[in-house]
């Protein structure tokens, strides 16, 4: 398992999240958990995902999710889990 | 599982509160580089370090990548060069020479800064350090990516007093040297008492004999973290307030104990230390002042500063060490003038001064840091300067630093430039009665009482 955390920050309209998981589905992107909030008419969404079937790199990962952000209107980042479990759990 | 507040928080930290690891620096072992022959010296020294860290700079890059979290400085520190340099060199030019090599070395890695020019002569120079120590001002002058830095003091030892008198000299002719660029090479020289074999921050990082073949130490940084977090805490009682500061300083130092681990099984070179050092940038709200500000001072270095500044530190190391198993370094908070913008400006309009400066020197990591002082400033006065920052780092058992920059050409309340992360500063006044008859004296400073504890 290889679990990376995707954040997407934006101006909510229809198909953002529908844009993601296309292009999850079509590398092989395993989404394990969901959460998502919506203040006013912007969008947090954070999701976590299995990377160990996925054949590209971290960096070429970051720069599609960039493209696919751009397409779409807001910003989504890829991370691995372990820094925010590293700050918020003992 | 991680809450999705949880993620939004670290990553508000990184967006906008600046939170970032300020440097990795791997510290490589020289010693079996030496040799009689200079030549043969240079060539070792080239390729060790062009081996042992040639990858050190992408792996940084990556790890900033896949953890999003910027990783500003990739760094290398080395064995101090006048003991490497001691069985070759003859002349200052020889020293010089071992410093281009060394900037070859970081030119070609890509590194920002190799520290290790140094010389440790706490109780007395050799003739070695004395060549070093007087090549420092060509040495800094012919290279961009160098830092030196002298060691003169210390707890155990008591002070060299020659060489304090020396480095007054050293610091004024650096100054000369660079007098062009606002006598920036005044900015990659440090004295120290009491340094700290793992310092992974310039321009003060070596890497000490007793350390192993090769080392990686870790500088997170955090200043806007620990402000934003104190704002949101104004009115409330000491308590809350140390609370605040502890669970902050927690949060970003894990952030470094995991960037740490991480480069030391990429780069297959052990982990060494964390150092929790607060370091500030010239970028707005990634400062210390603000942070003493926000505590509840007008401006940095009003009455009740110090008192500021030692929660500050104190609450740093608890809520780090609780993070990290190896905390070293100078771990604390930086006090820089010229490299943090909010300082600059209370020196600029009369709030804080040089004396407050060294009262806060003494419950803070380092000590005077990127001071400009007028240019005419007498050497006697500078080593008078170093003099009184040694006695305090020996008497309270600390490490404690000078790096003031005599602003050659350029007068009190005038502007000194250093550019980048180096930033800006007015020139401070310095008192202008001499002390000449008493650093002059020469010899040493026995050690303090408190210093046999055998």
């Amino acid at each position: 398992m290889n679990r990376t955390v995707i954040t997407l920050v934006g101006k909510d309209h229809t198909g953002i999240i529908a844009a993601v998981c296309n292009y999850f589905a079509e590398n092989d992107i395993n989404i394990l958990d969901i959460s998502q909030t919506t203040v006013q008419e912007f969008i947090n969404m954070m999701m976590i995902v299995d990377l160990s079937k996925y054949r590209k790199s971290f960096k070429e990962l970051s720069e599609d999710l960039d493209k696919v952000g751009e397409k779409v209107g807001v910003s989504i980042k890829a991370q691995h889990e372990d820094i925010f479990d590293m700050m918020h759990r003992i | 599982m991680l809450e999705i507040n949880e993620v939004f928080e670290t990553n508000a930290m990184i967006a906008s509160e600046n939170l970032d690891v300020r440097t990795i620096t791997m510290g490589i072992n020289l010693l079996d580089c030496i040799d009689s022959d200079l030549d043969k010296l240079c060539e070792n020294i080239y390729n060790k370090i062009t081996t042992r860290a040639k990858d050190l700079v992408r792996t940084g890059d990556e790890i900033g990548l896949e953890f999003g979290i910027p990783v500003i400085n990739k760094r290398v520190s080395v064995t101090p060069i006048a003991l490497i340099g001691a069985a070759a060199c003859r002349t200052e030019d020889d020293f010089v020479r071992i410093a281009e090599t060394l900037e070859k070395a970081a030119c070609k890695i890509g590194v920002n800064f190799i520290g290790g020019y140094s010389a440790l002569v706490q109780k007395g120079m050799s003739s070695a350090d004395r060549l070093l120590i007087n090549s420092i001002p060509k040495a800094l002058k012919a290279t961009d990516h160098i830092c030196s830095s002298v060691s003169l003091g210390s707890t155990k030892t008591g002070i060299d007093m020659d060489a304090v008198r020396l480095m007054g000299t050293i610091v004024k002719k650096t100054a000369m040297e660079t007098k062009d660029q606002d006598s920036l090479g005044c900015a990659k020289l440090v004295v120290f008492c009491n340094p700290t074999d793992d310092n992974p921050f310039m321009a003060g990082a070596f890497h000490g004999v007793t350390e192993g073949d090769a080392v990686i130490n870790v500088g997170v940084s955090g200043p806007g973290v620990v402000k934003t977090a104190i704002s949101k805490v104004k009115g409330e009682n000491f308590e809350v307030l140390c609370e605040t500061i502890k669970k902050t300083a927690f949060k970003v130092t894990r952030v470094g104990q995991l960037v740490a681990k991480e480069a030391s099984k990429r780069l297959d070179v052990p982990f060494g230390i964390i150092d929790l050092s607060l370091a500030p940038t010239p970028a707005v709200g990634d400062s210390i002042a603000e942070i003493i500000q926000a505590m509840g001072m007008e401006r940095v270095g009003a009455p009740g500063t110090t008192a500021a500044l030692a929660i500050l530190n104190d609450q740093v190391k608890k809520g780090g060490i609780m993070a990290s198993s190896y905390v070293g370094g100078l771990s604390g908070a930086f006090i820089p003038v010229s490299e943090d913008s909010a300082m600059a400006e209370a020196a600029e309009m009369g709030a804080l001064t040089l004396e407050k400066l060294e009262a806060m020197t003494c419950v803070c990591s380092v000590g005077l840091d990127m001071i400009a002082i007028p240019g005419d400033t007498p050497d006697t006065t500078i080593s008078g300067i170093i003099a009184d920052e040694m006695a305090i780092g020996m008497i309270n058992q600390k490490t404690t630093a000078v790096r003031v920059i005599p602003v050659i050409g350029k007068k009190a309340g005038e502007h000194a430039e250093f550019g980048g992360l180096l930033g800006s500063a007015p020139i401070m006044p310095v008192n202008t009665f001499g002390c000449a008859d008493f650093v002059d004296r020469g010899g040493r400073i026995p050690a303090p009482i408190h210093s046999f504890k055998n």
